[in-house]
């Protein structure tokens, strides 16, 4: 996996200007730390398709730390954000372990069946794939929707195009299976 | 960095990107995006415009998206909702001709 440059995945991050070096040191820290974490992720989940997402939520933990402490510099920060990257690692991996299987695939019906309901679903199944989304990117997905380009939402959003990209890479993803099921299912 | 460049004639297309992880034109999403308008318009009537944000939020999304909050659009709504969709594609339109016209 090729890697993100750090003002990709430290797009969230906003501070005031006294508080300029949270951003500065992270960014430095995200370089440090990416190697270890893409390990880690890999290592623990069997692959590392989400370290992305570790990553970011380690920095948003990070950013509130920080915030409520003296300037520090690269070195500490870097320490700090890898035990936030592995402590997010291995949260993921407890939360993995308690999903239960219930049932067998013998037990699903033969093939689809075509349920009457199938606008409530779709509803239902959009709210609950965007809603677990950050909330800049429930509202770049809607700025899409409203034929809005990338380059005119990052600019909304205050970031960069690459930035927002990612950041909504995994929703459309999600929305596109979704829709690809719709039309197998129509 | 690896800068990547692509040749697309499409007419939507980005052709420089400073991420290679991401595609090089958004053609596809432009289609995805215009798929789920169609799927809203034909699904989710709502004549009555329940829980519809007031029109002038959505035209402040147009014309300002950075002042307009999720709250205000009482959140994922527009999905949900052939009349704002069919508004704000209008809005969309009337900007793109306004725009063309200066």
């Amino acid at each position: 996996m090729r890697l993100p440059t750090p003002a990709d995945l430290c797009w969230n991050v906003k501070c005031s200007p006294d508080q300029e070096w949270i951003e500065r040191t992270l960014r430095i820290a995200v370089e440090n730390v990416w190697p270890r974490a893409l390990e880690a992720a890999h290592s623990r989940n069997g692959h590392g398709s989400h370290v992305v997402e570790i990553v970011e939520s380690a920095i948003e933990h990070a950013v509130c730390r920080l915030k409520t402490g003296d300037p520090l510099g690269p070195e500490p920060v870097t320490q700090l954000l890898q035990r936030l990257v592995l402590e997010e690692v291995r949260r993921r991996r407890r939360a993995n372990s308690r999903m239960v299987f219930v049932g067998s695939s013998e037990e699903l019906p033969p093939k689809p069946v075509r349920n009457p309901q199938i606008q409530i679903d779709c509803a239902l199944d959009l709210e609950i794939i965007l809603q677990g989304e950050h909330p800049d990117v429930r509202l770049a997905l809607l700025l899409r929707y409203s034929r809005f380009r990338w380059s005119e939402i990052a600019a909304a959003l205050g970031t960069t195009e690459a930035a927002v990209r990612i950041r909504c890479k995994r929703a459309i993803e999600r929305i596109r299976e979704k829709q690809e099921g719709e039309q197998h299912e129509s | 960095m690896i800068v990547a460049l692509s040749c697309s004639s499409r007419k939507d297309a980005v052709t420089v990107t400073e991420h290679p992880s991401i595609p090089l034109d958004n053609e596809d999403d432009s289609l995805l995006f215009e798929k789920l308008q169609e799927h809203v318009l034909a699904h989710y009537p709502n004549p009555e415009r329940k829980g519809c944000p007031d029109p002038s939020v959505l035209k402040n999304l147009i014309e300002n998206p950075s002042d307009v909050t999720l709250a205000q659009l009482n959140d994922l709504h527009i999905f949900k909702c052939a009349e704002c969709t069919r508004l704000l594609m209008e809005l969309r339109e009337k900007k793109k001709h306004t725009q063309a016209s200066e």
